[in-house]
């Protein structure tokens, strides 16, 4: 086999990208423009990578509708009531003091592709030479028959981060005693693959305290889950006869739900809820179909840079984008913002581009101080993002190697949300 | 100052054995190791990287690689890298100082 060595790969890469693309920021002025739509995981890395490592030569604007983000990530840990509130969230000031982000706070309604604009919900409009969309997910509201957005405030999804969580824990606390809380977890490919069963465990955690003659009833759409062994295991441990999993196989489907009796409706019975979460199925937010990058739900992308396959001038990050091996995940989302960053560096500076790396770890707690986690490296295929390797926690370990993980899962949020936001 | 100065020429020996790492590649590889171990201030669960003797950051490294320490997370991060790659972070995270709590 004959390898090229790195020093060689990012010669010629560096090569290539400068040739191709040093006139279009000439052609539009001294300091080429970088914006970025989305300050989740992904969004946010990627405008504070790029503004600090370009030192000013890159100007970066980050258009994100919320002064105050709430991470998805331990959102979960916040309904346990292990974390407060305001610990899960974060304000975009630090990019800004720190590295110079122009931060925008507006929703970003268009994309012209050919102009390279993106429209502000305000009528303003920013050009850009690179254009990084970071949008998260949307809900298929129809997925479920049934559920809808004004669904939502009595059978909370609470997949994206803030209010839809208060409103789930409150719900949640004031069931009554012996109630049935019931879990929709979504179809695949959703957000966190792991989060609907660390949700059922946490919530087992909080009723195990508060209403210890309380049910859940877990209705998944699908066969088999992430983390299954170690959440059951788990569920048998910490919270005995509480949780019940009915795959599809069993429940036979969801015909409909009813937020104004909380009845759940399946082929096998109706079921009836004192508090819900369901969770529809998912799509890219919904810029990405707006700006015309999605194929079916999700945004193709070139895995050795994320740029779209629909427009090069654009990379898609985390949820939205088909990352093929790698979960949808927050710690997926801030890898790839760094291959992306050092791609768009190198295109429109001339700096030096390395090989693309990936990485990814989710955590998840099943039970105090009882931490599992899954995890793999990834390498930039021609046409997938591929496993190099990969591992999960394993059954049956002892209770000081759980603790370790748990503790390494506070680690990781103070790691990932300071390389986010400091 | 004769004893300064042959400490001065053990450790750059001891550098040189193990090659100057890139310190701009240790920058970018070193985006996949931030994502966790926090760059300033007390990591909790996960321990500072910063500052270290190439050696032993090299050595340490190796040690997950050869599944001789057992974190899997670790053993899966270090087993791709090689020793341009190791020297290359060592260098960069040696350039950033020790952590301060």
């Amino acid at each position: 086999m004959t390898k090229i060595s790195r020093r060689q790969f990012s010669g010629l890469l560096g090569a290539a990208a400068a040739g191709a693309l040093a006139a279009p920021s000439i052609a539009r002025g001294a300091t080429p423009k970088v914006v970025v739509i989305g300050g989740g995981a992904g969004g946010a890395t990627a405008a504070r990578y790029i503004a600090k490592d370009s030192k000013g030569a890159i100007s970066v604007s980050l258009i994100e509708p919320t002064k105050r983000y709430y991470t998805c990530f331990f959102s979960n840990l916040y309904l346990a009531g292990l974390r407060d509130y305001h610990s899960i969230g974060h304000t975009y000031d630090q990019l800004a003091t720190n590295h110079g982000v122009n931060i925008v706070h507006d929703w970003a309604s268009s994309v012209d592709k050919g102009a390279r604009t993106v429209t502000l919900a305000s009528g303003a409009s920013l050009s850009y030479d690179r254009l990084v969309i970071a949008p998260g997910i949307d809900m298929k509201y129809d997925s479920v028959p049934g559920y809808s957005v004004e669904a939502q405030s009595k059978m909370p999804h609470a997949w994206k981060s803030g209010t839809q969580v208060q409103l789930l824990k409150a719900q949640v606390e004031a069931m009554a005693q012996g109630g049935t809380f019931i879990m929709v977890p979504p179809p695949n490919p959703y957000r966190c693959p792991p989060g609907p069963y660390e949700r059922v465990s946490m919530i087992a955690h909080i009723l195990k305290e508060r209403n210890p003659t309380a049910k859940i009833i877990v209705l998944d759409p699908k066969e088999k889950f992430s983390k299954q062994a170690l959440f059951m295991e788990g569920w048998e441990e910490h919270y005995p006869g509480m949780v019940e999993w009915l795959p599809l196989s069993i429940h036979g489907g969801i015909t409909s739900v009813n937020p104004d009796t909380m009845e759940i409706e399946t082929d096998l019975e109706t079921f009836s809820a004192d508090a819900a979460s369901i969770v529809p199925a998912q799509k890219a937010g919904a810029i990405a179909a707006i700006a015309g990058l999605t194929d079916g739900d999700w945004c193709p992308i070139v895995p050795a840079t994320m740029q779209s396959k629909l427009d090069e001038n654009i990379h898609v990050l985390g949820d939205a984008s088909v990352a093929s091996a790698m979960p949808k995940s927050g710690f997926s989302a801030n890898s790839q913002a760094k291959v992306a960053a050092n791609a768009i560096r190198g295109a429109l500076t001339g700096s030096r581009v390395f090989e693309p790396r990936f990485a990814n770890t989710c955590w998840s707690l099943i039970g105090t101080n009882d931490g599992v986690k899954v995890g793999a490296s990834y390498s930039a295929g021609a046409e997938k993002i591929e496993v190099v390797e990969g591992f999960i926690s394993q059954t049956g370990e002892d209770a000081d190697l759980r603790k370790a993980t748990y503790e390494e899962s506070e680690g990781w949020y103070a790691g990932i949300t300071a390389d986010m936001f400091s | 100052m004769r004893t300064l100065f042959s400490i001065a020429l053990t450790l750059a020996t001891s550098v040189s054995a193990y090659g100057a790492g890139d310190v701009e590649y240790g920058a970018y590889l070193s985006s996949e190791c931030v994502t966790c171990h926090k760059i300033s201030g007390s990591a909790e669960g996960i321990p500072p990287i910063s500052g270290w003797e190439t050696e032993a950051f090299v050595a340490v490294l190796n040690s997950y690689k050869n599944n001789e320490r057992d974190n899997p997370t670790m053993q899966v991060i270090a087993e791709r890298l090689d020793m341009e790659q190791m020297e290359a972070l060592a260098a960069y995270f040696m350039s950033l100082g020790a952590e301060e709590d």
